[in-house]
């Protein structure tokens, strides 16, 4: 038990620091928090284009470094990864490249076998019934989507569907 | 307020040519026998099920010609499953929905008509957890419920399919590629904007009613709009959507503070890790 708690830990810091260190800007005003909830109690308030650094990623919240102090601002007042200079920022580039298939210059690394998917050969595409019987094959059924979702414990949960902002409905 | 869209028609059929009059008034025709069909859609011009079944399948098989299947079994079982899961919370639980992860580094996922949903290997490799995976399907899902590339198919063809439509060949049907277009290119055409949000806002709740943190859309959306514009495994999904940072705001609009107490799951220990 103590062993499966560990390696869930070593996991969490793994996942966590795959984003640490990534700075990004505050894209609008917004609270600094002391816990990741809306209605924690706020630490400073962050200005618009202020610059922070990620630490952690908690759902709709990112705990972040900023000149104000640390705490929780929310993902969405946010925008990633900002230019950087430095050995550190160099390392982050490449980083982020490996993780998108990159290279750092902007140019795509030439992977073998692979093919790209641009209008053109989308247009020239043959129709392959072999594989798409192939794809109809991995189908789950409805029942077996309820038992993959209870061996996670997720369960539904009842919403309405969100009105377009600024519509009538609002 | 009909007779208002009643006027509008008449306008409209007045000022094209008369070719286009005429298909206009054959459409309308095509809308009233479809609408005597069992299972016939109810929108004007609506294809039935099967029809749209048919279409989606033709689509699919056409990408898959493009970029074939990740052979590996565990993988598209494990996105089978996380798909089915989402679209169970929809209005369109009972459809035969297929998902899949498909051979290419480029960033995207594909939506066709009647439930079936690719996604790139190149976009799969961005997740960091099942919340963001039930994210972009959820997102996929979503055009497939509100029939968005079914609507630019009756836009852009205003032809009389009829009965024809269902005449199965092998190697696919000449009716339906003749619908669609040549290829898979229907689905590098772009939706307007307003369905993209549309998209992503219903996505957002699907992937809450499936007991996920909202968030794993956006956090994708983060990732991708982190890309730069000119990188070539971005081109085609920034041609066709709006950059991720308006999608973003959009959704910060939309979501507001709704979210923030309802938690979810991120299940990044479950997340299939892709060979």
């Amino acid at each position: 038990m103590q062993f499966k708690q560990m390696i869930i830990v070593a996991a969490l810091l793994v996942s966590a620091s795959a984003q640490a260190g990534e700075s990004a800007t505050t894209i609008k005003a917004d609270s600094l928090k002391a816990k990741p909830f809306s209605d924690a109690k706020v630490i400073a308030s962050l200005p618009v284009a202020t610059r922070v650094e990620i630490l952690k990623k908690e759902g709709g919240w990112y705990q972040v470094k900023s000149p104000q102090g640390s705490g929780w601002v929310r993902m969405l007042s946010l925008r990633r990864g900002e230019a950087r200079t430095g050995s550190s920022g160099s390392e982050l580039t490449g980083l982020a490249s490996l993780a998108s298939g990159r290279a750092g210059t902007g140019k795509v690394v030439a992977t073998t076998g692979i093919r790209g998917l641009n209008e053109e050969e989308l247009r020239a595409a043959q129709f392959d019934e072999k594989q798409v019987a192939l794809a109809e094959s991995y189908t789950t059924t409805r029942a077996e989507a309820q038992k993959f979702a209870a061996s996670a414990r997720l369960t539904p949960v009842q919403m309405n569907y969100l009105p377009e902002p600024g519509g009538s409905s609002k | 307020m009909n007779h208002l869209i009643l006027k509008s028609l008449i306008l409209a059929g007045l000022c094209l040519p008369a070719a286009q009059a005429f298909d206009l008034g054959q459409e309308l025709r095509n809308a009233a026998r479809d609408l005597k069909k069992p299972g016939a859609a109810s929108s004007l011009g609506g294809y039935s099920e099967t029809e749209e079944v048919a279409i989606g399948r033709q689509i699919a098989g056409n990408l898959l010609g493009a970029s074939p299947l990740v052979p590996d079994k565990k993988l598209q079982k494990y996105v089978n499953n996380v798909g089915r899961w989402v679209a169970s919370q929809s209005e369109r639980a009972d459809l035969e929905w297929h998902f899949g992860v498909i051979e290419s580094n480029d960033i995207n996922a594909f939506a066709a008509p009647g439930g079936y949903i690719f996604m790139t290997r190149g976009l799969y490799k961005q997740l960091k957890d099942e919340s963001e995976l039930a994210g972009v399907l959820a997102h996929e899902i979503a055009h497939v419920i509100k029939k968005h590339h079914l609507k630019i198919l009756q836009q852009s063809r205003m032809v009389d399919l009829g009965g024809k439509l269902l005449g199965k060949q092998a190697g696919g049907n000449d009716n339906i590629r003749n619908l669609i277009g040549s290829g898979a290119e229907i689905v590098s055409r772009s939706l307007d904007k307003g369905a993209e949000f549309e998209a992503d806002r219903t996505g957002i709740v699907l992937a809450a009613r499936a007991g996920y943190n909202a968030y794993g859309l956006p956090g994708v959306l983060q990732q991708i709009g982190h890309s730069s514009a000119d990188d070539s495994s971005v081109a085609l999904l920034f041609k066709t959507h709006p950059h991720p940072d308006e999608r973003l705001a959009k959704l910060d609009d939309a979501m507001d503070s709704r979210f923030d107490g309802t938690g979810g799951k991120t299940l990044a220990q479950r997340l299939y890790k892709i060979r």
